[in-house]
């Protein structure tokens, strides 16, 4: 009898257990989003994606003013970067404006901010006026008017990481967990840098004595490779580059894709982020001053559609250099010439150019390929410092 | 791209690696469609898997002489990284043994699996186990280095291997220094030897227990109990490691729960008067089971594992007479105040609370709220035995003790 009180005793303890509750490990809603996406994404039948844009994509999109500074070339910009700084509070801006050095200039990846931590400020944090004042200093410096290029192209790649988000990617993935940042002081006489970077996109532009010195390392990528729509806009942010690339490759005769195949598979890129200056000793590949002017053109079209990103003035000097050049470069490729299946890679290597597209297998969208790219300069990244 | 993985366990005269391999990197380099249908891989090309590993896996000495490589188990599963989200491996158990009179901690690595053809893939390796340099497979692994292509001069170099040289000494002091750890991190083994010796100063009268029987009494009750539990889980833990006995996990996790059950049990009435060296020993031999399943999961071989189970058992030993030590003079003192009655009925129920919470736990599989609290608490165990002792002082002060004899 006494036994079982006793038994009846440790339940009822047991029982009390409900009481814990506070010692209980409190699951961190890794879920739950902080950014605007609604993402009614609504299922499709030709192939192409929907998303609705979030309130940065639409702010970003509105036609940009830059009437409050006249000048024009790096003093436009640098009055532009002024502005945008003008319009952050003192914490934003301590985060926005840090010192040019190569340890900062290297801070980019191709992963989400949230796997690989960015520095600088999220787009996310930033107020209308102020993304206003960032969508003017951007335009100034990309190129304006052409669908999917330039500053085109920069918000399709928002969009696209806005539609990860909504598709389940999560919190990690979307327009404001891209960041930007200036490394070193905007001036027209010492060393600064504008670093925008976040998961498909990466643009560095480097300014020293007032001129453009480095546009490079350069990320670029999409996924979905698919079109995504927002705000009654149609985004294929990167489809371009990877028809220029199969339109290139399909153009060669049988014994040049020979030549330019490489032996190796490439899954990624070789010359990603952390792979600083470490451009082959060797050229691989076939040599583009062998070919005739038809399929030299189709190679520099290619070329173009990563110099001609940036405004006018900066990528015509790029690209008289890159043309120059082209006689000299190599062209090589692994996987199919249509660039259209998973492990299809394609590299571009001049004296001075590189650029590398490799279409590699999904990660929120599982088996659909999407793209990895990188332009480089072999002896301009980082404005050559 | 997920990367590739080698762990090493370094043996006194061969290497036991395992080899974790992405298997859409695997059929990038290898084809076969290994990651479109991955389901029965294994049994489909268990054979061609074994001699495709084997070319490439080349381990050389300093003379320049290979070493022999026989490829093992091979299993697929799935994997996860944060980046990469799920995908499926294979894992692949490989013994590299050198030849004669050549050091097992110096040599070449000559590894390209996928690598050889997959010019982006990436393998890291890493030293999971190194007895003789005293570390486990207990505690994170180490990495030695990255094999990756020689981007600038396109190839694929091996990696250097160079381990200092250990003793059989650093390996014993890493098993002691582990079997200490084990019996401070383990809360339910300590639990169930403080309940056990809750009562013992006590003398029973009846079907309850009684006054305080004296120093004498007690450390010879308390010494009895302890030596029949190190008695009790010695020879499980010799008998488990040796592989002579071995049980799933499980069942004996739910004993151990069990037995701090019956020990509080018996600390507010005695079920089993008189026969607590018995019911130690009786446990002593489950506890013993969980001791061993540590050190079955080391793989070493006869003489490493010999003074594994030594250095191991001390350990246990002594960081349980450490705790005895600091417990039981306090425990005495407050036994011979009326208040003992309390504080051994309060400590009995809460170890009884937590051994229904660990058995919840352990049949379920799952943890519970309270199962966390107990984590919790247990760090603060230090302070616990100030307040026992600043509690047992001040109640023999303002009691009127019974006579010491």
């Amino acid at each position: 009898m006494k036994r079982k009180n006793i038994s009846i005793l440790l339940l009822f303890l047991l029982g009390f257990s409900n009481f814990f509750e506070g010692c209980k490990s409190s699951d961190v809603d890794a879920t739950s989003s902080t950014s605007t996406s609604t993402g009614t994404s609504t299922g499709t039948t030709t192939g192409s994606t929907t998303s609705n844009s979030s309130s940065i994509t639409t702010a970003l999109s509105a036609t940009a003013t830059t009437t409050t500074c006249n000048s024009t070339g790096v003093a436009q910009i640098v009055c532009l970067a002024e502005a945008f700084k003008a319009t952050l509070s003192s914490t934003q801006l301590a985060a926005t404006q840090l010192t040019y050095s190569k340890t900062n200039a290297q801070k980019w990846s191709n992963l989400p901010a949230g796997m690989s931590a960015r520095i600088g400020i999220n787009l996310g944090s930033l107020s209308d006026t102020q993304l206003a004042a960032f969508r003017n200093l951007m335009v100034a410096v990309l190129a304006l008017g052409t669908t999917d290029e330039g500053y085109d192209e920069m918000i399709g790649n928002l969009v696209a990481d806005d539609y990860l988000n909504s598709i389940g990617g999560g919190s990690t993935y979307g327009a404001g967990n891209y960041y930007i940042s200036f490394l070193g002081t905007p001036s027209t006489s010492s060393l600064w840098a504008i670093l925008f970077t976040g998961h498909h996109y990466t643009q560095p532009i480097t300014f020293n004595a007032g001129a453009v010195t480095g546009l490079t390392p350069a990320f670029r990528g999409t996924e979905p490779q698919a079109a995504v729509t927002a705000a009654s806009r149609t985004y294929q942010a990167f489809e371009q580059e990877r028809v220029a690339f199969a339109a290139m490759l399909t153009g060669l005769s049988t014994t040049e894709q020979t030549t330019a195949k490489l032996s190796g598979s490439y899954n990624d890129l070789v010359l990603g982020p952390g792979q600083d200056g470490k451009f082959p000793a060797t050229k691989s590949g076939l040599q583009v001053g062998t070919l005739s002017s038809d399929k030299q053109a189709l190679v520099l079209k290619a070329i173009k559609l990563y110099v001609n990103d940036l405004d006018a003035t900066t990528s015509a000097a790029v690209l008289t250099k890159y043309t120059s050049e082209l006689a000299n470069t190599y062209i090589s490729y692994s996987g199919t010439t249509a660039m259209s299946s998973q492990g299809d890679y394609v590299r571009i290597d001049g004296p001075s150019v590189w650029i590398e597209f490799s279409y590699q297998g999904g990660v929120i969208i599982k088996n659909t390929p999407h793209s990895h790219s990188v332009w480089r300069d072999h002896s301009g990244d980082y404005g050559g410092n | 791209m997920p990367n590739s993985v080698v762990l090493l366990n370094v043996h006194a005269n061969r290497i036991d690696a395992e080899l974790q391999i992405p298997l859409v990197e695997l059929q990038s380099a290898w084809g076969h469609a290994v990651n479109d249908s991955s389901a029965g891989l294994v049994e489909r090309l268990g054979p061609q898997l074994r001699a495709y590993l084997k070319t490439h896996i080349r381990p050389q000495s300093p003379d320049g002489q290979f070493w022999t490589v026989a490829v093992g188990a091979l299993t697929t599963h799935e994997s996860q990284n944060p980046i990469q989200g799920v995908y499926r491996e294979l894992t692949a158990q490989v013994q590299m043994i050198p030849p004669a009179g050549n050091d097992v901690r110096r040599f070449m690595f000559h590894y390209d699996v996928v690598l050889h053809q997959v010019m982006t893939h990436k393998i890291l390796v890493s030293v999971r186990q190194d007895w003789e340099r005293g570390q486990l497979a207990e505690s994170e692994p180490v990495q030695v280095g990255e094999i990756s292509l020689d981007i600038v001069n396109n190839r694929i170099l091996p990696l250097p291997i160079n381990r200092a040289s250990g003793s059989a000494w650093t390996g014993f002091m890493a098993m002691t220094q582990l079997g200490m750890q084990h019996i401070a991190e383990g809360t339910d083994h300590l639990l169930f030897l403080l309940v056990l010796l809750l009562p013992a100063p006590l003398l029973t009268t009846g079907q309850r227990w009684g006054r305080f029987g004296g120093v004498r009494y007690s450390l010879k009750r308390l010494l009895l109990i302890v030596t029949a539990f190190t008695l009790g889980h010695s020879i499980t833990l010799l008998l488990g490691s040796i592989g002579w006995v071995r049980l799933p996990s499980q069942p004996v996790e739910i004993l151990i729960a069990v037995s701090i059950l019956a020990s509080a049990l018996h600390a507010m009435r005695p079920i089993f008067p008189g026969r607590e060296t018995w019911v130690a020993a009786g446990f002593g031999l489950v506890h013993g089971l969980a001791f061993a399943g540590t050190l079955a999961t080391l793989q070493l071989d006869a003489g490493p594992m010999a003074l594994s189970i030594l250095g191991f058992n001390l350990g246990i030993e002594l960081m349980q007479l450490a705790v005895i030590v600091a417990v039981i003079p306090w425990l005495m003192l407050l036994s011979r105040t009326p208040a003992y009655t309390r504080v051994r009925l309060l400590g009995a129920c809460l170890a009884g609370l937590a051994a229904f919470a660990w058995i919840a736990e352990r049949v379920y599989g799952q943890s519970n709220s309270l199962t966390y609290c107990i984590e919790v608490v247990a760090n603060y165990a230090p302070y616990g035995l100030l307040v026992l002792a600043l509690l047992s002082v001040y109640l023999t002060w303002r009691a009127k003790p019974l006579p010491l004899a």
